[in-house]
């Protein structure tokens, strides 16, 4: 026998290696059957004694005692009986569909997750909007859950949807419904379809086809903020009646008046993918950029972006139009026009601007928000004398977003009056008794109509004057298409399940049309109608595809269909500029003058029911929940119009003012908000807000949030609407706003003026540093937040951003951490993610911010709460001013968390509940919080949101469930709100820290994806929700160990920048600086 | 011992005391029925305390966002709360300690209140890192105990840990030290005491008898205790002053702060002792014991401390120009024009130009005036804690997130309720404890009282010279 001292034994037979004993014990599983060892008695013993029996009973009653009293949450899963071939639990499936509500449109893929649509990506194939999305794309998957949608179809008394008095009982049901609308219409009834623009062919079909059971019903389009003029205009001009193409990448000079296209005219996506092609700064050696100004009164997000700003009146814009058409036509030789003209500083303006777009002929582009046909007219003209049609303009692809007519609504109008009107139709999205200027008249009008039925997916004013709704799905739930552009065809397929007992608008009116064309016996009628229809009208148009089928299977895969481009021809400019003159605005002078402009967030007001675009800021005013009449900051000298000197004196302490506005004779009281940018004697209000029946009472979190502005629109002769007044009236402060929701304050970013007294130009920021009270709020020139120059002085701003950043890596060099040595041993080995963000193709748009909101569940927390600085947005993009003081430029900087390598929040955390991930991450761990938020106090870039209160209803408490508005359940509480969170991201609670994870849920995916395929992963398996989300693909993510990816090639660019650098925490985002193209003889 | 007394030294204690009446003197108010003003007082504080347990109960069930932090400011009223209640605690243990040790005879008529004082602003300062957080009920994770998770332990590198570390020591050696002078007082009361009081007191005074062996042990433990005390007054608000100046936020990432913030602890800790001490010696007739001696001299420690904080804060001013770095001269720049200027001014009055005042012979020994200029330091010393905390962080380094804050009602009425704790506990500790040390008061009466000075008095039964203690 070895000596064995050292080892354990448990018997003789161990140490003396008896081989029974080995076997034995080398088998894992007992030699004796169960059976048997019951049978030996050396086993186990049977015989239970009294002890034993208590024993057991007593561990029985304590385990079934213990087991009963623990809570058990319900949980409501229902497993599938069988599995549907396309779901994998925890594997997302993305269908390509197409977001076209009214005229907004956007080629997007829906992600669902076990069936359920939960996010909205960009579809890059298409080529209208190239992968990018808006903010209303981004949150249309929200108002699918909207807690407000109708359930069935429905009558309407005194306003109010009858709907079922309990749940168990049903309302009248669709057959009923149907019956009455039908016994109600006959083949001679005047029926009129109210619409926003109808981007598709197929519903226009459907009406086609509707038309033939009814031949008296005509289509009235109307959209709430329209570009009826433009329509007109070119139907004078060129005979096509529609809104051209537009192609800004082609512009080297673009003068835009009034016009938003790179937040809210006509086709903002495509416009922005287009317009920062040229904004890009990445040959420095042969810096190329275009030039945008801007000529408007309020600043709008475009204005915001534009190299230069003229600010003329509201009043103005014809004399505005008109002195540049003046000024070229002498520059190409031809003759004035007489009309109203613009005082001589502000004309002289234009004659340099007139000079600057004669040297860019057919590369330049003037576009025009106006809805005065005589002003869309001259900037015809202007365009046609820029030889801009055929490049930056042409009709071949013309967009067909804006189909609405002002006049069309108005002779409906006149109609109503003389009771012509049998039967009113609303198609979802039309609302006229709400977004017109004559919205009241409409309704009062309406009462003679005898039949009226509303197709609106959730209660609205209109619905409210109705005798039935019959809704329609949710786009998400519907088959239909879009048409966006001539040629240009697009998609929309279910991706859910109808969650209501709704219907489609085209089978409704096919059905009461009792219609051949459409079988209802089909489970699934509009999808035969609609393959029928693209079976005949646009199959044909291609030649690809021999086979219908496969054409429809590639076309629903891709989720567009591109006919080859039509030849873009010149065409022929028969407007008639003399008239145009004359039909311009005439300024008005020494008067208060207030622009009405469009957000957004809100549109012309159909987005009123959605929390993640009411909790949206506005990229401008940095405001949300609500519309704030912006006030002109005046520094020296004060307003003409002087009760504009004394609102909001206290902005910087979250103080604002209320005034009461006075137009047209109404009065209403708004709250202000101070505007850098907005002309001295005008004022801004957004349009969209003050909707007063967003849903159903209790549920409606848009109800009565701003301030109604449409009774204040006029319509001008030619029945266009007008998106300004004069002649407002600012009372001063009548009370103090309590809820002022506004996530920044006007600090600017060293903007300068001139000196009263020594007529110097001089920092603003300086100026008012001896404020007691106010310090010097706009922050300090030299912070190496934003770095920014002229392209005239791209050198020195190249200069300037390496020196700083030696200066920082200097000091950053005196540590006593061995940082560097830690960055060669741990984040060089495997990934090191990164993000590149370009100031210069940030336009501001809010895209990405509503996409966090989606990816990451990040909760709404309502108008109160934004006003205590409680949001809890991820991501946000804040927005800075610099330059001329009454006149400044902006920048737009997208600030998330910059996941530090030496993160000083880490540090301060005493449980550790944020540490680093190896891959650079900075993680914050939602179990292991307990709230101290020390980690959000130390962090420079402050992204760090602390739950308040119990925003995501997930709480023990019931108490601390913030109301948005006072709504019978939280939002968010509701379970079908809920059916839109991500699960692959956890919802927080109460009291924790949350902040960006650089979509960790993502990344890893992408990991996984790129490991099951056993291959490197690539950047593009990680593209964090930001990155997708945004149209001009500012954003880039990536690993930035990786040499070849997208975001290495990012990195190079020498006016790449880390914000905050010289502290020493290491971000891993960097910034292109900010570079404008601004000439000064413009700014004079 | 009969030792000469300096001619110019005053008594330490006056009214030709015998240790007879020091006894009957001190405990007395443990024994009588309480007064009038001791009730409404009591009332008052009670009433402050229910409001605390309230507005404690509602934080905890509403969640932090029942205060008015934000985004941008996540530390307000509480922190600076929690940071003024913990420097008030620091005046108790220097004068138990550091004076112990450097033999100030005049510490023994403060040493007893004071010390209590320690301990009560201490448990005051303890609620708010508690009740401050998220998740309190999850509080248990920051100490580092055994556990399954990992097992996981909590961040030594956070000085909210340190603070942990610090507070709990610090509070744990203060009831020490303090419990320790206690018990001969306690026996002393016992030996008074009949019925269920004599069991309690006896209870709570350990047996002791007065034994020579006693009196040695109590020495030695006293001494130890004093030793191991006198590095926590330098070192508790040394860690506390890590609480912002291992941060990177401009206006607390600063050297200065840890002698700073000790300076400033002793200095509102004198001046909370001041109020306390004119109202007890007042309210319990004690003006033998605590002489205008103890209140001239207390004055001068305000005095010294208020002028070191000042150069503190000229310091830090000088040093944010001399930097030439612009966050710390912004943030500088900041808290004197900025939104909270006020607070700066409160603090710059209270703290630096009003003791001033005190080189004055006249003032110092003037009781309303000191009385009303402990109030003042109080509030300036509350005003300087808030500056730090809330302006710096309400404009620090990206203006987009720059924010305003004010209180709640939550938060006021927290701060009003911990006052209440605080006066709960110290009327309470007034009727149960003898607030002067009885002990050790008597052994500085024939070096330190002023019969041995004074006239001689004539002796009758009354003023028998007891050795019964």
């Amino acid at each position: 026998m070895k000596n064995k001292s050292n080892e354990v034994w448990i018997g003789d037979a161990q140490i003396a290696n008896d081989p029974a004993y080995l076997s034995e014990s080398n088998q894992e599983f007992h030699s004796l059957t169960v059976v048997q060892q019951l049978e030996d008695p050396s086993q186990v013993d049977l015989n239970s004694n009294r002890r034993d029996f208590l024993k057991y009973l007593g561990f029985g009653l304590g385990a079934a005692t213990v087991a009963a009293s623990c809570e058990i949450p319900v949980r409501k899963a229902i497993p599938y009986v069988i599995k549907p071939d396309a779901i994998v639990p925890g594997i997302a499936t993305y269908y390509a569909s197409s977001f076209a509500q009214g005229g907004d449109y956007c080629s997007i893929l829906v992600k669902t997750r076990e069936g359920r649509p939960i996010k909205i990506e960009g579809n890059s194939l298409s080529s209208v909007s190239k992968g990018g999305t808006s903010a209303r794309a981004q949150a249309s998957v929200l108002s699918l859950y909207d807690t407000s949608r109708i359930a069935s179809a429905f009558r309407v008394k005194n306003g109010q949807i009858e709907k079922p008095a309990s749940r168990n009982k049903k309302g009248p049901g669709w057959e009923v419904i149907d019956a009455e609308i039908m016994a109600a219409l006959n083949a001679t009834s005047q029926i009129r379809i109210v619409s926003p623009t109808i981007q598709s062919p197929t519903t226009k079909k459907a009406i086609a086809d509707f038309t033939i059971a009814f031949p008296n019903t005509r289509v009235v389009t109307y959209d709430a903020i329209s570009a009826s003029a433009l329509i007109q205009a070119n139907e004078a001009c060129f005979g096509e009646a529609v809104v051209p193409n537009y192609q800004f990448q082609n512009a080297e000079v673009i003068v835009s008046f009034e016009a938003d296209f790179l937040g809210t005219w006509v086709s903002p996506i495509e416009f922005a993918t287009q317009y920062v092609k040229n904004r890009r700064i990445e040959d420095l050696k042969n810096p190329k950029m275009s030039k945008h100004i801007q000529v408007e009164s309020h600043m709008s997000l475009t204005g915001s972006n534009a190299d230069n700003r003229i600010m003329v009146k509201p009043s103005e814009q014809g004399a505005a139009i008109l002195s540049l058409y003046n000024a070229l036509a002498a520059l190409a030789g031809l003759p004035s026009q007489n009309g109203p003209s613009l005082a001589a500083e502000k004309a002289k303006k234009f004659k340099t601007l007139a000079t600057t777009l004669f040297n860019a002929k057919g590369k330049s582009l003037v576009v025009s928000g106006s809805n005065n046909v005589g002003e869309q007219t001259l900037v015809n003209a202007i365009n046609y004398l820029l030889r801009n049609y055929g490049s930056t303009i042409d009709f071949a692809n013309a967009s067909l977003q804006r189909q609405g007519i002002d006049k069309s609504v108005n002779d409906l109008i006149s109609e109503m009056k003389s009771g012509k009107v049998d039967a009113l139709f609303f198609m979802d999205g039309a609302n006229p008794a709400w977004d017109i200027p004559r919205a009241e008249e409409f309704a009062t009008l309406s009462k003679k109509v005898k039949l009226k039925v509303s197709f609106s997916t959730v209660p609205n004013e209109t619905a409210a004057i109705c005798d039935y709704v019959t809704p329609t799905h949710h786009f998400l739930e519907s088959w239909g298409d879009a048409q966006p552009k001539k040629g240009h065809y697009s998609l929309i397929q279910p991706t859910i399940s109808p969650l209501f007992d709704t219907r489609q608008t085209e089978v409704s009116l096919l059905t009461w049309a009792k219609s051949a064309a459409i079988d209802a016996a089909s489970e699934q009628p509009a999808l035969d109608y609609l393959m029928k229809h693209w079976e005949t009208s646009v199959f044909p148009t291609q030649s690809r595809f021999a086979i219908f089928r496969a054409f429809w299977d590639n076309c629903l895969h891709d989720g567009i269909y591109e006919a080859p481009l039509a030849l873009t021809s010149v065409p022929s400019f028969n407007g008639d500029v003399q008239k145009a003159a004359s039909q311009v605005r005439k300024p008005v002078q020494n008067a208060l003058e207030i622009s009405f402009f469009e957000t957004v967030n809100m549109g012309g007001g159909q987005y009123a029911n959605n929390p993640w675009l009411s909790e949206l800021a506005d990229p401008v005013s940095r405001t949300s929940w609500g519309n704030y009449l912006a006030v002109p900051v005046k520094w020296e000298g004060g307003n003409k119009i002087s009760s504009l000197n004394n609102i909001n004196p206290r902005e910087i302490y979250g103080e604002a003012d209320i005034v009461d506005l006075e137009v047209n004779g109404t009065k209403q009281a708004v709250t202000a908000v101070r505007q850098f940018g907005q002309l001295e004697d005008t004022v801004g209000l957004a349009i969209g807000y003050g909707r007063t029946v967003t849903g159903y009472m209790g549920k409606a979190l848009g109800n009565n949030v701003g301030t109604n502005v449409y009774p204040w629109l006029s319509v001008d002769a030619q029945g266009n609407t007008q998106y300004y007044a004069t002649k407002a009236k600012v009372s001063d402060p009548v009370d103090k706003e309590d809820l002022f929701a506004c996530v920044q304050y006007h600090h600017a970013m060293g903007v300068t003026g001139k000196d009263p007294k020594s007529g110097e130009t001089l920092n603003v920021d300086e100026k008012t540093s001896m404020t007691i009270g106010s310090g010097y709020q706009g922050g300090i020139v030299d912070r190496s937040i934003i770095y920014k120059g002229n392209l005239d002085e791209l050198s020195e701003l190249v200069h300037h951003v390496e020196e700083k950043r030696a200066e920082a890596a200097e000091l950053n060099s005196k540590t006593l951490y061995p940082i560097n040595e830690f960055v060669d041993n741990v984040y060089s080995q495997g990934h090191w993610w990164a993000m590149h963000i370009d100031l210069n193709a940030c336009i501001g748009c809010g895209a990405c911010s509503v996409a966090c909101m989606a990816e990451n569940n990040v909760p709404v927390v309502g108008k109160r709460e934004v006003g205590r600085h409680h949001e809890m947005s991820w991501l946000r993009i804040d927005r800075y001013f610099f330059g001329e003081y009454e006149n400044p430029n902006t920048v737009y900087q997208p600030m998330m968390c910059q996941h530090c390598d030496n993160a000083p929040c880490e540090n301060v955390c005493p449980v550790a509940a944020t540490p680093h991930s190896s891959e650079g991450l900075n993680q914050m761990t939602y179990n292991r919080c307990i709230g101290t938020r020390y980690c959000a106090n130390n962090c420079p870039y402050k992204v760090r949101r602390f739950n308040w209160l119990d925003y995501t209803k997930a709480d023990m408490f019931a108490i601390n469930e913030p109301t948005i508005s006072n709504e019978s359940l939280p939002f968010g509480a509701d379970n079908l709100t809920r059916m839109v969170l991500n699960p692959d991201v956890t919802v927080r609670s109460r009291g924790v820290i949350e902040k960006c994870s650089f979509c960790v849920q993502r990344l890893q995916e992408g990991k996984l994806t790129a490991k099951k395929e056993g291959r490197a992963l690539q950047d593009n398996d990680v593209r964090t929700a930001c990155q997708t989300a945004c149209p001009t693909g500012a954003i880039v993510f990536g690993d930035r160990n990786n040499k070849s990816g997208d975001l290495s090639k990012k990195l190079d660019n020498p006016l790449n920048y880390i914000v905050l650098e010289e502290i020493g925490v290491r971000s891993s985002v960097n910034y292109t600086a900010k570079v404008i193209n601004r000439s000064e003889n413009l700014d004079a | 011992m009969s030792a000469p007394i300096s001619a110019i030294r005053e008594p330490l204690i006056t009214g030709s005391k015998t240790y007879h009446t020091i006894t009957e003197d001190i405990c007395g108010p443990t024994e009588r029925t309480p007064t009038t003003a001791w009730v409404i007082a009591f009332i008052v504080a009670v009433t402050g305390l229910s409001l605390y347990l309230f507005s404690v109960t509602w934080t905890i069930w509403v969640g932090i966002g029942s205060w008015n932090l934000n985004r941008t400011i996540n530390w307000g009223w509480d922190i600076t709360n929690f940071v003024w209640w913990v420097g008030i605690g620091h005046a108790g243990t220097l004068i138990s300690a550091i004076l112990l040790l450097f033999r100030q005879k005049w510490r023994t008529g403060v040493n007893r209140a004071a010390e209590a004082m320690t301990i009560f602003a201490v448990m005051c300062a303890g609620q708010f890192p508690l009740i401050h957080m998220g998740r309190l009920w999850l509080g248990f994770f920051i100490f580092p105990y055994p556990n399954t998770r990992g097992p996981l332990w909590v961040n030594f590198n956070s000085p909210l840990l340190w603070d942990v570390f610090a507070i709990s020591t610090y509070f744990t050696v203060s009831l020490l030290f303090w419990y320790t002078g206690l018990v001969p007082d306690f026996a002393t009361v016992r030996d008074r005491a009949k019925g269920l009081r004599r069991k309690i007191y006896s209870f709570i005074s350990f047996g002791w008898t007065g034994s020579a062996k006693h009196w040695q042990r109590w020495e030695s433990l006293s001494l130890v205790l004093a030793g191991l005390a006198t590095p926590l007054v330098l070192s508790v608000h040394t860690i506390v002053s890590f609480d912002f100046a291992t941060s990177v936020i401009p206006g607390w990432h600063t050297t200065i702060f840890p002698p700073y913030f000790v300076a400033g602890a002793i200095f509102s800790g004198f001046a909370m002792v001041q109020t306390l001490m004119i109202m007890t010696r007042k309210v319990l007739k004690l003006e033998d014991y605590i002489t205008l001696e103890h209140i001239d001299s207390m004055n001068k420690v305000i005095l010294a401390t208020g002028s070191i904080v000042g150069v503190a804060y000229l310091t830090e001013l000088f040093i944010a120009w001399y930097s030439g770095y612009i966050y710390e001269q912004f943030a500088f720049y900041n808290r004197v024009m900025g939104p909270y200027f006020w607070s700066y001014i409160g603090m710059m009055g209270c703290n630096v130009i009003s003791p001033q005042i005190f080189w004055s012979k006249k003032m110092r020994r003037s009781i309303l005036v000191t009385f009303f200029m402990s109030i003042f330091i109080n509030i300036g010393m509350w005003f300087e804690r808030f500056v730090i905390i809330a302006s710096t962080l309400a404009r620090d380094y990206l203006p987009s997130s720059w924010s305003y804050y004010s209180p709640s009602w939550v938060e006021v009425c927290l701060f009003i309720g911990t006052l209440g704790l605080f006066s709960t506990l110290y009327l309470v500790f007034m009727r149960v404890a003898p607030v002067v040390a009885v002990a050790e008061i008597k052994g500085i009466l024939k070096t330190g009282g002023d019969q041995y000075v004074g006239p001689n008095i004539k002796h009758d039964n009354a003023h028998k010279e007891s050795t019964h203690h």
